[in-house]
């Protein structure tokens, strides 16, 4: 004989992620590091954002790079002699907070005081997978159209700091970045959105501004 | 494609569940998926699918509730539900239905919930 029960399970997948989340931050807290995680579309310009802020910014910075496959953009951070790991994903478009965590273990979080982990390039899929980060700063640019922002909300909602990059071929590609600023500032009024290009240097100085007052709060 | 890890993680969830309640198979799965998840529901269906083959979960029904948007508004201060059009994928703009603002708090329809499990198991009364 057989019988058939009903088991109430009520476990939040996301909820699990967001404990790992929070596990990493303490983590993360008790080295006193400070995380950023980048996310934004391929292409947008996130692993040389990154790798002018490790030339520009005056800390003892470590690099978390997610990649699909290949370790193209860890090889690229290795050669600005900061500690890296480069995490691959296989055939996931995320990172997740159990990958993070793992990468931990090869840090060097000790003798760090700021962490760039940049995200796999992808709009949709990272949102809702929180790392650990202690801001998120998604990376855009004119060269996706200047409608990328009302195509993709949801990652703008939860972003702490926007940067709209490549503006100087914003004419030459046919795109107007105020909208694209106009539209992340509808969608979430307390963001801090900056127009960047790393061809003309233009913006920099304010994201490395803004990042350190994150960092003071 | 993050649907594969969210159902790996459904179906180690249901099938943790399982073996602890000493179960023969599941028969049914009831997954609540919140509308503003970036997961399509058919996807993950297959998903899970897919990776309960040869598993407890190999015959189960899979079950898809979506779970409707709750928002505080920070302008107008509207708290409730906020309708949905029906889009076969679930990224809708969310505006308050109040005030049209967009300074909003989510506060239902982010979740991925295994819910309950239906499972069969001996009857040790018989």
């Amino acid at each position: 004989m057989h019988k058939i029960a009903e088991i109430e399970i009520q476990h939040d997948i996301m909820v699990a992620n967001k404990k790992l989340a929070k596990r990493n931050q303490r983590i993360l807290d008790k080295s006193d590091v400070f995380a950023v995680d980048v996310l934004g579309a391929i292409g947008s310009g996130k692993t040389s954002l990154i790798e002018t802020l490790i030339e520009k910014m005056d800390y003892k910075i470590g690099v978390i790079a997610g990649d699909v496959i290949s370790r193209f953009d860890a090889g690229r951070f290795e050669n600005h002699n900061v500690p890296v790991v480069g995490l691959n994903t296989g055939k996931e478009c995320h990172l997740d907070a159990h990958l993070v965590e793992h990468a931990f273990g090869d840090l060097p979080l000790d003798d760090m005081e700021l962490l760039f982990i940049e995200n796999v390039g992808n709009l949709i899929c990272p949102v809702d997978f929180d790392l650990g980060s202690h801001i998120r700063m998604v990376v855009i640019s004119v060269s996706e159209g200047d409608d990328t922002v009302e195509k993709h909300p949801l990652i703008f909602k939860d972003a702490d700091i926007v940067v709209i990059n490549k503006v100087d071929i914003a004419e030459a590609v046919g795109a107007d970045e105020n909208k694209m600023v106009n539209d992340v500032l509808i969608l979430n009024p307390d963001v801090v959105v900056i127009k960047s290009s790393l061809k003309t240097g233009e913006g920099i100085d304010e994201i490395i501004g803004n990042i350190e007052n994150f960092m003071k709060e | 494609m993050h649907e594969l890890s969210m159902a790996d993680a459904i179906v180690k969830t249901a099938i943790e569940v399982a073996e602890k309640n000493d179960a023969q198979q599941i028969t049914e799965v009831t997954i609540e998926i919140g509308e503003l998840t970036l997961l399509n529901p058919e996807q993950l269906k297959f998903m899970v699918g897919v990776l309960s083959e040869n598993t407890l979960l190999e015959e189960a029904e899979i079950i898809i509730e979506a779970i409707p948007i709750q928002i505080n508004c920070k302008s107008c201060n509207y708290e409730g539900p906020v309708p949905s059009d029906d889009l076969d994928h679930f990224v809708p703009i969310v505006n308050c239905p109040e005030c049209e603002g967009q300074d909003l708090e989510i506060t239902k329809g982010r979740e991925c919930n295994v819910k309950t499990i239906k499972i069969e198991k001996e009857d040790e009364d018989a």
